[in-house]
């Protein structure tokens, strides 16, 4: 592999230009003649249902061109989240319902001519509410007799996943020390920059087109046709570019059914764009609830038991609650290697905002729960830290949560590169003043796909012109990794022709191969692999071309740079005229399509960080992060470290900052804004250190890559919280670690 | 209606807008320049920064009609005679931009430093752009880019 020339280079991103001048479109960008705007009137109750709904003044406002609410618009259940006839997702969502379950639910929405206008018009909506006694949080959910938020036993979105290997009563007799805990998650959101919008038309042989800010335009096609009652070929779904979804924007959020509906009903474009505000109320979170996890240790640091409850509050739909469950209740199967486990994993229904799909998907919940654990161990065990670890590192040959073997030995080569790159372990620095110092590690790993739990595939079309560049149709979509650059550049190499020469088409659901969208860590690795395999057969199909040309036969040619040539001679065709041989002869078709169905890999990642507490403010600062990557094999070393970094920012925040926050009392969210919900800013973020490893290629990924995106965001957490700890010896369960806790903590003394 | 004058990215453009019209909007809707971002409409992401009179400022904050007869540079005229400006080409080289929805308001900001300071440190930097918000990047790349551009 030591020959390639366009993978592992940074090359220049074709979409970055664009963005950089202002010239990148995106969905929020457009506009169409005669267009409406439209407005989502949202509840101010968290559970109750609709007694009487009176929209008659709000259409006699000039400028209403049409107010839908549950009584004009089809009753059709449906998916929330976009993968219909897939086991990861609850079919519990009507585009408007007689009920409503939490506070800021869409009870009704206007078409109007101005933006303004439709908001004036909500006002006008005159609702009259049945209150129901509501719950909030999975406990008041899940006691006894609970109000029943849909028509399911113990609010339980799914039934519980359940998960045995062994015997964990023999584990933990056999242990020397026993370790248990209760860890309490947060609400962080994904707080992408670009909220959510769309722009539907229908034209006049009934088709619809949706510009829209999505993960899953097909997934998005899908589910509109089989609400709406359309085949799939009359509906298009187009992205361009947009502005961030970390995993969010796969979900269908009301407003894509209702502007639909309403531009039929008027018979014009209707566009709708979220405040900041709606993307809190009417957005998805991460899944809050808690962890409790017991484990048992050999004197040797060997775990031999690990059971964990895992209770995730879903709020009041259950959008990829199904999924997030499962992967992170099996998540806990591994990373650390344990023989006797027993796992449950539930998810309930609360009067809450939706929480959905959000990088990390479930393991960051999970592993927050046993690398908190495992620092807790290597104290009692009296064994270091990263020793701990490395005893019970998942390796070579393990099963990991799919079901597939563990190819490599990816998390032991992380922690052993982070520690030797930080001086592991770090002696105490002494304290100054009130300030304390201390290093903590985290670790983690995280599949490529959503493979086996959703059966998905990659697909792509490549064609080469007559002038021998190549086009990449592929239906995954650009949500701002650069993952089409490095699609572009496993094309570019496969084949052998100049990066500059490969364009890729994306973006519209008429034109390009079925995708199921941009998340876990899907594009590269199974994109992109699928896109290496109709490169190698366009590639087979030119040399057959210039084999005749060059009278050699097609295995003795190679081509480098547009170039091909027979190896060992300097006898030589261009690719462009390879494919155009002469004047008036008609240039070659070469089109090749691929499936690839896969297999499943694994990313790791060990994070180690440094911080600072100040023990009379409560103030945590993260002052460097090293964080330590196995991908298999790096296609855009810029791309890689900026998911990374990124990545990490998000997992900072969660930490640290971050809590969408809901009032107790009546289910209103309380920090619905950037002002309030705290994210990191550029003062706040430390100094990050990226170090990529390529020790553990995977035989299924494009040149042996993995995936990256989910992987750097769940680390950062527990290993911010060991080196809290370490700093101050205060074990904090829970996220996000605030200055009040702190400052609390050492207050009352608590150890 | 009024009618206000405004003189963007050095063309006189004259724009009827509503007296609550806010310069963002009147950029994006009317003017056509939808290169500038709207992220929270209340000034608190940054991602539609303009340099208003030489002045950074969120355009979102500031009415139309209290922009008339000023100044405006968006990131549409940032580079000239198709050439780019070193931010958006060390941006690019960097990779300081991923879903790119902050990178206009952030090159502009970045823009209003290098003219008030032209070789500023690392915390400067970091403070310049603490009112734009990126949830890509962790600010490292972005950080990397402003410091390129300072060199050149």
């Amino acid at each position: 592999m030591s020959d390639l020339s366009v993978i592992g280079t940074s090359v220049r991103r074709p979409d970055v230009p664009g963005k950089v001048t202002g010239q990148a479109r995106y969905a929020g960008d457009l506009a169409l003649p005669g267009m409406l705007h439209a407005k989502i009137k949202r509840s101010t109750i968290a559970h109750a249902n609709i007694r009487r709904i009176d929209f008659s003044k709000a259409l006699k406002l000039p400028g209403v061109k049409a107010v839908l609410t549950h009584e004009n618009v089809p009753r059709v259940r449906h998916y929330g989240s976009p993968h219909p006839r897939s086991a990861s997702v609850t079919c519990d969502q009507y585009i408007l319902d007689r009920k409503v379950r939490y506070w800021g639910e869409g009870v009704a929405a206007v078409a109007a001519e101005s933006e303004e206008i439709a908001e004036e018009a909500l006002d006008l909506i005159d609702v009259e509410y049945e209150p129901l006694a509501a719950a909030f949080t999975v406990e008041q959910a899940l006691a006894p007799g609970a109000p029943v938020i849909h028509e399911r036993p113990d609010n339980l979105v799914v039934d519980p996943v359940l998960v045995e290997r062994g015997d964990i009563g023999r584990g933990f007799a056999e242990a020397d020390v026993v370790i248990e805990g209760t860890y309490e998650l947060g609400r962080p959101t994904p707080a992408y920059m670009e909220p959510n919008v769309c722009l539907f038309q229908w034209d006049a042989e009934g088709r619809l087109t949706a510009w829209i800010s999505t993960q899953t335009p097909f997934m998005v096609r899908g589910i509109l046709a089989e609400v709406l009652g359309l085949p799939l070929s009359k509906v298009r779904v187009l992205v361009d570019h947009m502005g961030g979804g970390f995993g969010a924007k796969q979900d269908l959020f009301q407003t894509e059914f209702l502007c639909a509906l309403l531009a039929r009903e008027t018979g014009r474009p209707v566009r709708l764009e979220y405040t900041r505000k709606e993307t809190f109320l009417g957005g998805r979170s991460r899944h809050p609830g808690g962890v409790w996890l017991k484990q048992g240790f050999k004197r040797d640091g060997r775990i031999t038991a690990r059971q964990a409850r895992v209770t995730l509050n879903s709020g009041a739909y259950g959008s990829h609650a199904p999924g997030v469950t499962s992967v992170g209740t099996w998540a806990l199967t591994s990373l650390y290697r344990c023989d006797n486990v027993h796992l449950e994993g539930r998810a309930v229904y609360t009067n809450t905002p939706i929480a959905g799909a959000y990088r990390g998907y479930g393991c960051v919940q999970t592993y927050y729960a046993l690398d908190c654990q495992m620092d807790e161990a290597a104290e009692k065990l009296g064994i270091d830290r990263a020793d701990l670890r490395l005893i019970n590192a998942v390796r070579e040959g393990d099963i990991s949560p799919s079901g597939h073997p563990i190819v490599g030995h990816g998390l032991e080569d992380c922690i052993r590169r982070g520690a030797q790159e930080i001086g592991w372990p770090r002696p105490k620095a002494p304290a100054h003043g009130s300030i304390r110092r201390g290093w903590g590690m985290g670790c983690e790993m995280h599949g490529s796909s959503a493979y086996p739990g959703i059966k998905e595939q990659g697909n792509a079309t490549v064609r080469m012109n007559e002038d021998g560049t190549v086009q990449l149709f592929t239906g995954t979509t650009g949500l701002g990794t650069g993952a089409h650059t490095a699609l572009a550049q496993v094309v570019a190499e496969e084949i052998g022709v100049r990066f500059d020469d490969v364009s890729v088409v994306h973006g519209d659901t008429d034109v390009v191969p079925w995708d199921i969208g941009a998340f876990a860590s899907h594009t590269t690795y199974m994109g992109g692999r699928a896109a290496q395999m109709a490169a190698a057969e366009v590639r087979k199909q030119l040399l057959e071309r210039a084999a005749d040309a060059l009278e050699a036969a097609p295995g003795d040619l190679e081509i480098r740079q547009g170039m091909i040539s027979v190896k060992g001679s300097d006898r030589r065709i261009s690719v462009r005229d390879a494919i155009s041989p002469t004047k008036g002869v008609p240039s070659a078709h070469i089109i090749a399509s691929a499936t690839y169905h896969p297999t499943k890999s694994y990313s790791f990642a060990a994070h180690f960080v440094e911080v600072q507490v100040d023990t009379e403010t409560g103030q945590i600062d993260v002052l460097q992060v090293v964080p330590v990557h196995e991908v298999g094999r790096v296609i855009h070393p810029v791309a890689a470290e900026g998911q990374i970094e990124g990545g990490i920012q998000q997992g900072i925040g969660h930490t640290l900052t971050e809590d969408y926050v809901i009032d107790l009392k009546d289910g209103r969210s309380l920090n619905a804004g950037f002002v309030d919900y705290k994210m990191p800013l550029s003062l706040d973020m430390p100094t990050i250190r990226t170090i990529l490893l390529e020790t553990a290629p995977d035989p299924g990924g494009p040149f042996g890559a993995k995936g990256v995106g989910e992987d750097p965001i769940i680390a950062i957490g527990p290993a911010i919280a060991n080196a809290v700890y370490d700093a101050i010896g205060v074990r904090f369960r829970h996220y996000p670690i605030t200055p009040e806790h702190v400052v609390s903590a050492l207050k009352s003394g608590k150890r | 209606m009024k009618t206000i004058v405004l003189t963007i990215n050095g063309e006189r453009r004259e724009l009827a807008v509503q007296g609550y019209r806010t310069l963002l909007d009147t950029l994006r809707n009317e003017a056509g320049l939808t290169g500038t971002k709207k992220g929270c409409d209340v000034g608190d992401c940054g991602a539609c920064t303009v340099i208003l009179d030489g002045k950074p400022v969120c355009s979102c904050l500031v009415l139309a009609v209290e922009a008339d007869g000023a100044r405006v540079q968006t990131i549409e005229g940032l580079g000239q005679n198709g050439r780019l400006h070193a931010l958006q080409e060390n941006f690019i080289q960097h990779g300081g931009a991923q879903c790119g929805f902050c990178t206009p308001g952030m090159i502009m900001m970045a823009k209003a430093l290098l003219d008030a300071n032209p070789h500023p440190t690392e915390e400067e930097i970091r403070f310049a752009i603490a009112g734009n918000i990126c949830r890509c990047t962790g600010y490292t790349k972005i950080i990397e880019a402003i410091q390129a551009s300072a060199k050149t």
